[in-house]
This record gives structure tokens, sequence and C-alpha cells, in this order.
């Protein structure tokens, strides 16, 4: 039962991202399993007789399942839209070489994991740690990956999948499945004038006042003008644009002054409330919000509340 | 950074002092740190020092403080990532080891103990078998030859760098020195090895060059025997070591029942001493290798200390004065250099050499008396 060598493993960038927050959060060390897939590498074809030999398989791991409990156990692996394909350990402030936990959990779990399956598939072990000398406030991560095979860990290389140009490689091999959206073809119906162009003008009319709104925000800042930022222009540009920034922070001071006021208004509504014929409801509610009734009946209030409501509520007990 | 003892926890300190005072061999710490992200939590991963032909290996134990019920972990050097202690014998795992890690009782201050004696032991067998699998013909009928000696240890070093080498260190010497030694206060038991290192790696040459030999003893042993006056037997080409070391042994075994028999010599020396000196202030009862007497020159006091070397009386003690009445500039009082150039024969009786070095003190009093009056500070 000899597992087929795995060329190398792969990861994607927001899983490897994810992995590490969940153990930089965490308060100890972490286990969990891996998911993933395995591909066949497009062959690369060479005069070389002796690269035939050489592995072709990716194992690539896009999700994981962690949990702070250290008795993992392939039997009670949960089911995951991806297949199986390893675990991972944790671990703070030690170094990056597989302890004799990991290497006795790894032999346990790939003999568990591999009574199943009719065919061998790669065993990876992903090893996370922090170096055990470390200045107190820089954090560093560092990461191994190993295939479990023959009883032995064997180191392999880790890449990290991102997206962009560097990774269009990664993508090579990848067909687009999805069936071609239906064309239109055939001669439009009716006229331009009919209620078709109708439609067509109601959206236009539509973007229209959209880009008026727009506009109206930028203040006569238009993308055009924005260039000007760039090159020799821009040193005369500069007054126009903290013009544009006062005019910015006048919006704001306005927002909050609105703001401010239907907070005001709230608190009125809540006053409102309060002074309700039933005199008990409004002790209580006096005593939540600490104002208290004075013999002749009139609710005075904690001098938090300004002077405007207390005549406000006066007027209303009267 | 947080330090010192005060910063483990209980649980783990109690397996570790146990550790560190009843294991046979002389295990050190060399470091502890804290598994916390800013390493100001408690002390809870540490790395072992352990005496394995006669250098030491590493081992991190990585306990965790947020799980004290939990069985250490260990991480073994970069060199040893094929040893793996509970997987040896695939067929058979011993169950009583596997249960110290699995029935792991943080109560019990032992259990650290066992686990470090259990891989120790493994890591024995690993290295014999890492060993055994080179492929040199020598070293194969070497092994088979010596392999019944009892302690044997073997050790495969293959760096990037140098290149591959098998060390041995063979126990010499089938005697117990600590018993031969009356009231010693050595607590380990002492030893003397022979460190044979085997090259790997030449095939093309014809005939096997000698091994790389070394006497090794640990360090008390010095006390009364110095490894370094051994003149090793030559190695005659063809040689192996079956036949080296009884020859070898036996006359290690003379030696150290020379020296043994020397720690009497140098008692009676220090016993005649005190006849012209009177009582010594401090003498070394078990090794008899110091003895300090008090001494007067007129109304000038001083501290005569006698250094006695293992190879007495073929070689003569130094001698050292103290005044107890001048300090230097430090305040620390003034000794006069090591004297061993004064007259002497091995074949004097104690009792004489005691006199002659009476009256050679008494001329050299005076000498010393004067360096003191002009090197103190008024």
């Amino acid at each position: 039962m000899d597992d087929p060598p795995l060329q190398k493993i792969a990861i994607s960038g927001p899983t490897l991202a994810s992995l590490i927050q969940r153990f930089s959060t965490s308060p100890s060390a972490i286990h969990g399993l891996l998911y993933g897939h395995v591909t066949d590498l497009p062959a690369t074809l060479s005069d070389d007789a002796a690269v035939e030999a050489s592995p072709t398989l990716l194992a690539t791991v896009t999700a994981f399942l962690s949990s702070p409990d250290p008795h993992l156990s392939a039997a009670a692996v949960p089911t995951h839209s991806a297949p199986f394909l390893g675990w991972f350990s944790a671990r703070r402030r030690s170094p990056l070489r597989p302890s004799m936990r990991e290497f006795s959990l790894t032999t346990s779990l790939s003999s568990q994991s591999q009574s199943p399956n009719p065919k061998p598939s790669p065993f990876i072990f992903l090893l996370l740690a922090s170096p055990p000398s470390d200045p107190s406030h820089i954090h560093t991560h560092e990461y191994r990956a190993f295939q479990f095979c023959g009883g032995r860990f064997e180191p392999r290389s880790l890449d990290v999948v991102n997206i962009g140009p560097a990774f269009r490689g990664h993508y090579g091999a990848f067909s687009p499945s999805s069936p071609l959206p239906p064309l239109r073809y055939g001669p439009p119906r009716g006229s331009p004038m009919s209620d078709d162009g109708e439609e067509r003008l109601g959206r236009l009319k539509q973007a229209a006042k959209d880009q008026r709104k727009l506009d109206a925000c930028a203040d006569g800042f238009d993308v055009g003008r924005l260039s000007r930022m760039m090159g020799s222009e821009a040193k005369s540009y500069t007054e126009g644009l903290e013009e544009l920034y006062q005019k910015m922070l006048l919006k704001i001071e306005n927002l909050t002054c609105l703001v401010e006021k239907t907070s005001a208004m709230v608190l009125e509504q809540l006053m409102w409330s309060a002074v309700t014929p039933d005199v008990v409801m409004s002790a209580k509610i006096a005593e939540k919000t600490h104002c208290q009734f004075d013999p002749s009946g009139k609710l005075t209030f904690g001098n938090f509340v300004d002077k405007r409501l207390e005549s406000l509520a006066e007027a209303l007990v009267e | 950074m947080a330090a010192g003892p005060e910063n483990v926890p209980p649980f783990i300190a109690a397996q570790l002092s146990h550790l560190l005072s009843h294991f046979r061999l002389t295990v050190k710490v060399e470091q502890m740190w804290s598994s916390d992200k800013y390493n100001s939590g408690p002390l809870d991963r540490f790395t072992l020092l352990i005496p394995y032909c006669l250098d030491f290996i590493k081992w991190d134990i990585i306990f965790d403080v947020e799980s004290p019920y939990a069985a250490p972990d260990v991480i073994f050097g970069p060199e040893d990532e094929h040893f793996h202690p509970f997987h040896m014998h695939p067929a058979s795992p011993d169950p009583s080891f596997s249960n110290c890690l699995s029935d792991w009782n943080y109560k019990d201050p032992s259990r650290l103990l066992t686990l470090i004696q259990f891989l120790r032991d493994q890591y024995v067998l690993y290295q014999r078998k890492r060993v055994g699998e080179v492929d040199d013909d020598r070293l194969k009928f070497e092994i088979s030859t010596i392999l019944s000696r009892e302690g044997i240890e073997m050790h495969m070093s293959s760096g990037a760098e140098k290149s591959e080498e098998v060390k041995f260190a063979v126990p010499l010497l089938d005697m117990n020195i600590n018993k031969m030694v009356s009231c010693c206060s050595w607590r380990y038991s002492q030893k003397i090895y022979l460190q044979v290192v085997y090259p790997v790696g030449r095939k093309y040459m014809t005939a096997p060059s000698a091994p790389r030999l070394k006497l090794v003893s640990s360090p008390e042993l010095k006390a009364v025997f110095s490894i370094d006056d051994v003149k090793l037997p030559s190695w005659v080409d063809g040689m192996c070591l079956a036949e080296y070391l009884p020859n070898l042994e036996e006359y290690l075994g003379k030696q150290v029942l020379e020296a043994v028999s020397l720690i009497e010599v140098r008692r009676h020396f220090i016993e005649a001493l005190a006849n012209p000196f009177g009582r010594p202030v401090e003498a070394d009862p078990v090794f008899c290798r110091k003895a300090t007497f008090l001494a007067a020159s007129g109304v000038f006091t001083f501290l005569v200390h006698f250094l006695i070397p293992t190879q007495f009386p073929k070689q003569q003690p130094t001698i050292m004065l103290q005044s107890s009445q001048h300090f230097n500039s430090q305040m620390a009082p003034i000794k006069s250099r090591p004297i061993s150039d004064y007259p002497w024969s091995p074949r004097w009786e104690p009792l004489q050499m005691a006199e002659r070095i009476c009256e050679f003190l008494a001329d050299e009093a005076l000498n010393f008396k004067r360096q003191c009056s002009e090197g103190q500070v008024q």
C-alpha cells in the first residue's frame, strides 16, 4: 500500500490566511483536518527519459476544520464536500519539526483513513509554528508541508495559490463548462418608436438622473479634473482640492447637526411616553431615567437632561 | 522576558525537579520558555541536554499550560528526524510504555523521568540500528565482536558539512571506583570510557586506518586520577577493538588502583605536616589533595596552602602563602606565587618531606613578609 508520491502541495491563499488567523487568535495550540483534492499536473514534455518517473500529482488544500481537542481521530472525520487530505498541527514557540505525538497521530490517522478507500490517496501533514526564540513583539509564522508515505515524513514544497497574473498557470487546466448565453437574432420586433424604444428612453433618463446625483456629490470634481492631480499641474491644483475638502467637512458638520437634532427628538419622544397619566408607570420610568417627582407633583430631572426638556415636561404635567 | 523558576507551573516544576535529581545521568535544562505569544506567560517548554555517547542530545519538551492533564510532547534533534521511539518495532509496540503517555498522571512526579528514560533507551537502540546499517565491512566486524559489552553506546553522525563517521563510547573497567574511595561524596558512578571514532565511506582504502582513540572520564574523577596522564597503547595495523581493549583495560586498571592507593600516601604526608606546623586549619579528608596550615614567623602570621597533585610523591606539592595581616587594594589578602621549585625528593620519608618544607619556608616567609609590606595599601 504505497501512496503515490506528490510533486507538491498547494494551498489557496485565503485558506492559509484564515488558518494562520485561527492559530494566532487561539489561546493555545490547535489541530485540525485538511480537505481538498488531488489532481494530475499536465505532464511536461521532455526528451530526458528520467523525467518520466517524476511524480505528477498535485494536492490542493481548499478547506480546513480546526478543533482545540488534541484527540483527533479519522473515524470521527466529519463529512465535508471535499475529500479528506490530511491534518495540520499549529503550536506556538516550538521548533518547526514534527514532534513525537505528531508522528504517532499521523501514523494512526493515515492508516484509518486508508482502510475504506480502495485506491490509496496521499496523506499530507501541515505543520505551523512560531520560532522558540523570537523578539516578543514580532510575530513570525512558519509552516512546512509533508507527505506521509512509507512511515516517514517527506517534505514537500507548499505553493500558495492566489489570484493574479503570476498564478495564471494554475488555472491553465481550467476549461469553461457553462453553455453559451442565448443569443437573440432576427429582426427586432416593432419599430424603434414602439414601447421597446420607450423602455430604452426611460433607462437613459434614469441614468442621467443618477449621474446628476453623483455630480452633486462630487461638487464639480469629476474624473476628468482628478486626472490633473498628476504631473506638473498638480501644484496649482492643490488649492482647488483643499477647497473640496473644506466643502466635504462642511457637509459632515451639517450631517452631525442633523444627527444631533434627531437624537434630541428621539429623547423628547421618550419623555412623551414617560409622562403618561399612569402615575405608577411614570414613577417607574422616572426611576429608570434618574428623574424624580417632588412633593408638588412636578417632575424634576437629573442634571444630565437639559432645561428645555424640563420645561416641556412641566407643561405636560399641568 | 519572563524567566526564573517562580514562573514554572507547579505541575511541570515537580516533574522536572524529580528528573534532575533522580536521573542516573547528569541532565541539564538548557533553556525554558513560554508558549505565550509575548513570552510573558508561565514557562511550559524547555530544552533538555541529555548525555549520550560522550556528547549531549538536545530534546525539546513541550508541555501545554492550557492543558495540564495532557502528557508532554517531545521534539527530537534535527538530525534525528527518523527517530520514532513508539514505532521502533511495528509488530509489537511495547504496551507498558505506550501507557506511560496515554495514562499520563500529572500528579505523579516521576512520570517525566520514566518517559525520558524510556526514550533514551530507545535512542540507544535506534543509533545502534543506524550504525548497523552502515555498509562498511570493518565496522560490521567490530560491532559483531564488541556488541556483547554492556553499556556500549554508538552514534552515527552525518552532517552535510562533515564526512560520515561512527562514534563508539565503550565503558572500560568493570570496577566500582566509587566503592574504592572511602567516604567519597560522588553522586554519580564514576566511569572511564574509550571514545573510538571510525571514519566511514572511504572504500578505496586497502588497509583500514586506525580509528581515533580518546579516553574520557567523568569530570569528578580528576580529583583522584587524571586521564590526561594515561598514555594509550599504540594501535597496530589490522587490529580490531576486541583485541585492543583487554590490554588497555589491564593497563588502566593498574593505574586506577595505583591512583587510589596514592590517596593514602597523601594522607600520611598531611599527617606528617602536622608535626612541624601543628594541626591543619583545613584539609581535604577524602582525596587528600589540599591542606592549609597556620604558621608564624615572629609576629608575622600567615597561612600555608598545600596543593598536592595526583602524581604525589613523584610530583612535589605546590605551596602558596597567604598573609593574614596584609591586604591589597581590593581588600583581598595578599598571596604569594605558587611555589613548586623547592628542594624535593620523592624518596624521602613523609616526615623528612615535612621537615625540609618547614626549613624552606622559614626563609621564604621573610621574602613573603617583605613582599607584603611593599604591596600593602596603607
